[in-house]
């Protein structure tokens, strides 16, 4: 049979055919993973080429989420916008938060208050603390066990409580504003904090003990997915992807933004550059947002808590463009905004981190086994509709 | 940050811009031509890509590629400026292998063709969708100088007339053909 005929035959919709275009070998299964399954967390669709439990061939199929978060920017101003900022990447959303105000800080000159600096610290490392609690949950689900993400959505309890305080909702936060934030930090909320740490921390050596040294997990994620350097840097691969493969690299402190430049707090890496490489940086990470937090909270100065005259909803922002990137749980988010001195931005690019992290699946999944491929997949720390945006 | 990539690139015009201000610490228009040559030097510096975005302007379509390096705060912004008749840039996919979906998302919004592209399929929107969404209409544009400001100009090729102000700054060695490209 010729290799177009082979293709013909082949069910599916226009990527399948498109993935079969070059022929299936004749003793290959085309299998497609997902939209819905469970290790893709959300619709992500994968599809791949078999020799037996091998993988020969994976192309990524992904749209499925896709929102336009782009071209709404365009048609509402910047500060109409900003709940959209809460639903790009949910496990994260005031990274995003903070990427977006920023870049329209930069365009316009906004000043932000010392206090205000201070509160987006606390609130973005508390939020950068869920998300990987989410993330160390659903992976070792992922990988086959149960338990560990009761233990993670227990923590997080605790924190989506606190956050709650100050933003007003648990998952989609649109917090920030140019020129601050939008609420004060209480007193309740400030006690709450300093009680969760000293909690987590006597947590922590519970997970490494249960989780982290178990033989099963290590036997299952150790030399697996293996990510030269070179390979991040080529497809642009940000966050505990790249630390995990040996390099220091974070926004905050390569670009540093804000008041991290006043913290003291390391930047964790792993020389392995496998799975168990990134599930250790993120771990580690973990600790280190906690120890900014303490140090934010000791230097939280008084005064306001926005900038007075902070936009207003029809506020125009000038003529010119801006690029801010800040440092999310996955990566670098970037934002470049460019406006032609109205109310709506011109245009905004959003830099999704995890799409550039997925983009080099295809290359590192090849010749790995199928559940290997499911254990690359959740080490990269995949939130799809950050993805898709 | 090691600039050497940019010795001996012909560029149509590169400026230095204010981090503070811009976020960005070069910003560097290149011929299409060219785009594939300036990537692989950004390569062999040791830079990494960030993402590739396209701006709808009366002048054209802007394609936009952000670099950016391991050591910090060194944004570099390539910018390629084709026609919205026959928008063609050559694709930068086989250097950075992570500019391929975001050339097939640059294509998906704005219907750009990178030509040598391995697989300019959609990505994000569906295969039948039959438009490009964030082309903007005719009268919705904006010209280029309106939108960003040009930096301080290190270089600037003299037929290079988008920035008009910067570009007659520039031209006290070469008047007599600016006069003919400023009318």
């Amino acid at each position: 049979m010729t290799r177009q005929a082979a293709a013909e035959q082949v069910a599916g919709d226009f990527y399948t055919r498109h993935f079969v275009e070059p022929g299936p070998r004749e003793d290959t299964l085309i299998l497609n993973m997902g939209p819905q399954h469970p290790s893709t967390h959300g619709v992500l669709r994968i599809v791949l080429e078999l020799d037996g439990e091998y993988i020969l061939r994976a192309e990524p199929v992904i749209g499925y989420l896709h929102r336009m978060h782009e071209k709404m920017a365009e048609v509402k101003t910047c500060l109409q916008y900003m709940p959209n900022m809460g639903r790009v990447d949910y496990l994260h959303p005031l990274a995003w938060n903070w990427a977006f105000v920023g870049a329209v800080e930069r365009l316009g000159e906004i000043e932000v208050p010392e206090r205000a600096e201070y509160i987006r610290v606390i609130t973005v490392e508390l939020n950068r603390i869920t998300s990987h609690l989410v993330w160390w949950g659903a992976y070792i689900l992922d990988l086959g066990a149960f338990t560990p993400i009761m233990y993670a959505f227990d923590d997080r309890e605790y924190l989506l409580d606190l956050l709650q305080i100050p933003t007003g909702s648990r998952l989609t936060y649109s917090f920030f504003r140019p020129g601050g934030v939008s609420t004060d930090l209480t007193e309740d909320f400030l006690k709450g904090v300093l009680e969760f740490i000293p909690y987590f921390r006597s947590r922590l050596p519970m997970y490494k003990d249960l989780v982290t040294d178990n033989i099963i997990l290590r036997k299952r994620i150790e030399e697996v997915g293996v990510i030269p350097l070179e390979v991040c840097r080529r497809y642009g691969a940000t966050g505990p992807v790249l630390r995990g493969s040996g390099q220091p690299y974070d926004v905050r402190r390569a670009e540093p933004y804000s008041v991290y430049d006043r913290f003291d707090f390391e930047i964790p890496t792993d020389e392995k550059l496998d799975a168990m490489g990134r599930y250790r940086v993120r771990v580690a990470e973990m600790e280190q947002s906690m120890r900014i937090i303490e140090q934010a909270i000791e230097g939280l100065p008084e005064g306001p808590h926005i900038v007075k005259g902070a936009p207003k909803p029809k506020w125009k922002a000038p003529k010119g463009e801006a690029y801010f990137a800040v440092e999310g749980a996955r990566g670098k988010i970037g934002v470049h905004l460019v406006s032609s001195g109205k109310a709506n931005p011109y245009r905004l690019k959003l830099r999704s981190p995890t799409f550039s992290n997925m983009s080099l699946f295809a290359e590192i999944a090849r010749g790995t086994l199928l559940p290997d491929a499911v254990a690359i997949l959740g080490s990269l720390d995949l939130v799809i509709p950050e993805i898709d945006r | 940050m090691s600039e050497q990539w940019m010795k001996g690139l012909k560029t149509l015009c590169s400026a230095r811009s204010s981090f503070e201000k811009t976020g960005q610490i070069w910003s560097v228009f290149l011929s299409p031509e060219r785009i594939l040559e300036a990537a692989r030097r950004l390569y062999d510096e040791e830079y990494f890509i960030e993402d590739i975005s396209v701006v709808d302007t009366a002048d054209g379509f802007l394609v936009v590629y952000h670099f950016d390096h391991f050591d910090g705060s060194a944004r570099v912004a390539l910018r390629c400026l084709v026609p919205h008749d026959n928008p063609r840039v050559p694709s930068i996919a086989s250097v950075f292998t992570g500019a391929d979906w975001h050339e097939r998302e640059s294509h998906d919004f704005f219907g750009i063709e990178f030509t040598g592209h391995p697989n300019l399929i959609p990505l994000l929107l569906p295969d039948d969708l039959g438009f490009h969404p964030l082309i903007k209409e005719e009268k919705a544009r904006v010209p280029l100088k309106d939108l960003m400001e040009p930096g301080e100009i290190v270089e600037c090729d003299p037929g290079f007339t988008l920035f008009p102000e910067e570009a007659k700054e520039a031209e006290s060695e070469k008047p007599a053909k600016e006069a003919t490209q400023g009318s």
